[in-house]
């Protein structure tokens, strides 16, 4: 064996040309900030790192949604509140007239403000945000509530809701919205629930015939019917006789506590899944956050590794370059 | 005096073979960077030695050879080499170009994939959301873009090799009949006797490249003539006879024949070795490998997505409406159904009230715009393992980029090692054959003193006459 120019010079190129490639490699991490640049650093970080990218997306859609949910959800909380005020005026009104001896002029005020109150509640139960009626279900295009123009205080009947001085024009579905993987949330109460005491499922079933309406679920209330029926028996004087005119002020006093009831249940409900949403939220930013790290761990160069590690080649590269140079100054031409 | 006139001739042949042997050091010094060049040397015998009475004395010398240094072992070495290194290098440009439409970057197709089910996530929060329709059928359209711009992509690399492959193969053909030609020379030299250094050096070099090309293989009859053989055994040199290869363009297709004889026989890939095995590896397995997987993604998306949005219904009651365009059935019965998937994909909706985020309502009903029920449901595929019950969308899309990787990994690794048995392969080779500058010097300077002392000695013979001379006046 011996060494002849073409080994020499041929073992300085591929060892610049290694090295070089190296440093070329390490300047790219380094200016990046990314170790994972071609499928080929390092195939099998390939699907965590998709993965994990897909996840992070979905975690942030759904830290969106459960924003729009909690939007929704203090939106109704706030007209539920004014609802539950104005019950409790209602029940204050009605406390009085049966308690002082009222003139029926001083009844007919009454009367007058009750029907104010009437529709003040309409007004809450067609309550829209962003254009769209909260209490309509899916029909959020439709005003939920209104006036049954065939209502007559003679053929009232609790059992059927289309003899109620209101009428709902919404449909019993509830929206639901994805919070986390898997899990949907009710976000919404259907006016049907809230207002009229019947339940989703019974209004999903459909009337049974021959009724065309529904009745009030056993324990709950139409509250429209309750503040009509308060008002007639006010302006008729009517305090106890259930066969009278409202039914009677007595009677329509524990209507009025269980409407009372009815509100703040569902209030309570909603208030319930929006702390769920709260907390929902919360493990979404913890779970958004630990995908970010791993998805960090998985395709992030170390800054200061890759630096070291740029200097190292650094080093080796000069090296290699002032030995070139010194191969290229010995000859034994100078010698002869 | 008789002495001495053979004494000048002795001289005269010293003087010739230092001359001819400092010519072979020029030569070699001239060379000392030709690629493939082994060092000559002369080979110096003495002339027959002549009887005068009872001994011999030596007439001369003469240079009756001039050899190469080689060593048939390290040359057969770096051929076979050159076929693993033609081989890796022949893939890794090809590769290097999928890598990059297999991108891991924040925009390719995972994210779009993404994106479209996350548009349907966004519509389930609003679905009567007119924009967020748009949005859906927008991103719906990206997602087949991009399904297109793969598959082009794809496409062009295919032609890229298939444009790489028509130049080298005439570079393999002039190579081919170069060695043919070397084998006549060679055979007209040394059939007087000489040795053919030049020549048998050219011809080892162009079998070492058409290795790394074609992956030949090589043996030298008992005539010195060199026989190239595919690796399937078809022959390229038959003794002074040169066979032809020849691209032919089929369509978007390109085969290569080969024309022996008046035989035109096809190369298929069990005949190729080196760069042209490589591409067409590539060309014919890899990629249509990967396109089948595209197509069997798009296919997935676009009946999963159109299985639920046909039982849904849009906001102008619409229903039983595809989203996608479903792929056409395939011309053959025993071509898979998702064939052309990738390329075909496209948005079959174009009214935004059309896009069903409504579950489909038992008529008289209508659709309720708050209805959001198959919007959710839709939403959730990108999450379902629903490619062969294992691979949601993106993990089936993160295993393909996966495995261009390994095999763009793995090209990498075996290039770097077949180019540094190379370079160990090429130094043994040059350490038995090359050419050394100091080894030359040092010759240089012995030629040059013997060429001295000959001349030294011829001088003193001529004295020594010119005193035979003198005895006379």
């Amino acid at each position: 064996m011996k060494v002849t120019n073409g080994t020499t010079y041929r073992m300085l190129q591929t060892n610049l040309g290694k090295i070089s490639t190296r440093l070329e490699d390490l300047r790219n991490q380094g200016a990046t900030g990314i170790k994972l640049n071609k499928p080929s650093d390092d195939p099998a970080s390939i699907r965590p790192v998709l993965t994990t990218r897909s996840q992070i997306r979905s975690t942030e859609r759904y830290l969106d949604t459960m924003g729009v949910s909690l939007d929704k959800m203090e939106a109704t909380d706030g007209n539920l509140e004014h609802v539950e005020n104005i019950l409790q005026r209602v029940k204050e009104i009605t406390i009085n007239s049966i308690n002082g001896a009222m003139s029926p002029a001083d009844m007919t005020v009454f009367a007058d403000e009750v029907s104010q109150l009437r529709q003040e509640l309409l007004d809450a139960a067609n309550a829209t945000v962003d254009g769209k009626y909260i209490f309509a279900g899916y029909q959020e295009n439709v005003k939920p509530f209104v006036e049954n123009t065939s209502y007559d205080p003679a053929l009232y009947d609790q059992a059927d809701s289309a003899t109620w001085p209101y009428i709902y024009q919404g449909d019993p579905n509830p929206t639901e919205l994805e919070i986390t993987p898997g899990e949907k949330l009710q976000t919404n109460l259907t006016g049907n629930d809230l207002f009229m005491g019947i339940s989703n499922s019974v209004m999903q079933a459909g009337p049974i015939p021959p009724a065309v309406g529904y009745p009030s679920d056993a324990g709950r209330v139409d509250i429209f019917s309750v503040l009509t029926r308060v008002e007639e028996a006010l302006r008729a004087g009517d305090i106890d006789d259930p066969a009278g005119a409202g039914g009677g002020l007595q009677l329509q006093m524990e209507n009025i506590d269980t409407a009372a009831d009815q509100s703040r249940r569902l209030r309570s409900q909603l208030g319930n899944r929006a702390s769920r949403v709260d907390t929902a939220m919360m493990h979404q930013e913890d779970v958004r956050l630990d995908l970010n790290q791993i998805l960090s761990r998985y395709q992030d160069a170390d800054a200061i590794e890759t630096f070291a590690a740029i200097t190292k080649q650094e080093t080796a590269f000069q090296a290699a370059l002032s030995i070139t140079a010194k191969v290229s100054k010995i000859s034994i031409l100078d010698y002869l | 005096m008789g002495g001495l006139f053979t004494a000048l001739n002795a001289g005269k042949t010293s003087l010739e073979v230092n001359q001819k042997s400092i010519e072979i050091i020029g030569n070699n010094i001239s060379n000392v960077n030709t690629e493939g060049y082994s060092r000559q040397s002369a080979v110096l015998t003495p002339y027959p030695s002549m009887s005068f009475g009872s001994f011999f004395i030596g007439q001369g010398v003469k240079v009756s050879d001039v050899t190469r240094d080689h060593d048939t072992f390290v040359t057969n070495q770096l051929q076979e080499k050159s076929i693993e290194y033609g081989l890796q290098s022949g893939q890794s440009n090809p590769l290097a170009e999928l890598e990059r439409i297999f991108n891991i970057s924040d925009n390719n197709l995972a994210t779009d994939i993404d994106n479209f089910f996350d548009s349907w996530k966004v519509l389930s929060a609003n679905p009567s959301g007119l924009v967020e329709r748009d949005i859906v059928i927008q991103r719906g359209e990206q997602l087949a873009d991009s399904f297109h711009t793969i598959t082009n992509d794809l496409n062009k690399v295919q032609q890229n090799i298939n444009d790489s492959i028509i130049s080298k193969v005439d570079d393999v053909n002039s190579k081919i009949t170069e060695i043919a030609d070397l084998n006549t020379r060679i055979f007209n030299i040394e059939i007087q006797g000489q040795t053919a250094n030049s020549a048998r050096d050219r011809r080892d070099m162009l079998a070492k490249d058409l290795a790394s090309s074609l992956g030949v293989q090589t043996y030298t009859d008992s005539k010195g003539m060199m026989a190239v053989q595919l690796p399937g055994g078809l022959p390229l040199v038959q003794g002074t006879e040169p066979m032809t290869i020849e691209a032919v363009p089929n369509g978007q297709e390109l085969s290569l024949v080969l024309h022996t004889g008046g035989v035109t026989r096809n190369i298929g890939l069990n005949n190729l070795g080196g760069e042209l095995y490589g591409l067409v590896n590539i060309r014919d397995t890899v990629i249509p490998g990967l396109n089948d997987n595209l197509d069997q993604l798009a296919y997935n998306i676009s009946t999963a997505v159109n299985s639920f949005h046909t039982t849904g219904a849009g906001l102008d009651d619409s229903t039983g409406l595809n989203f996608f365009t479903p792929n056409s059935a395939p011309p053959l019965a025993t071509d898979p159904l998702w064939l052309d998937a990738a390329r075909n994909i496209s948005v079959a909706l174009t009214n935004s009230n059309q896009v069903a985020a409504a579950q489909a309502p038992v008529p008289p009903a209508t659709v309720a715009p708050g209805d959001n029920r198959n919007a959710l449901i839709i939403a959730d595929l990108g999450e379902t393992s629903l490619i062969n019950g294992s691979d949601t969308f993106d993990s089936y899309f993160g295993k393909m980029v996966s495995k261009v990787g390994i095999m763009s990994n793995q090209n990498k690794l075996s290039l770097g090692g077949a180019e540094d048995a190379m370079v160990q392969l090429q130094n043994l080779r040059d350490g038995m054959a090359g050419v050394s500058l100091d080894e030359e010097m040092i010759s240089l300077i012995q030629f040059q003193r013997g060429f001295e002392s000959s001349a030294k000695f011829l001088s003193t013979i001529d004295e020594m006459m010119a005193s035979l001379m003198d005895l006379k006046r």
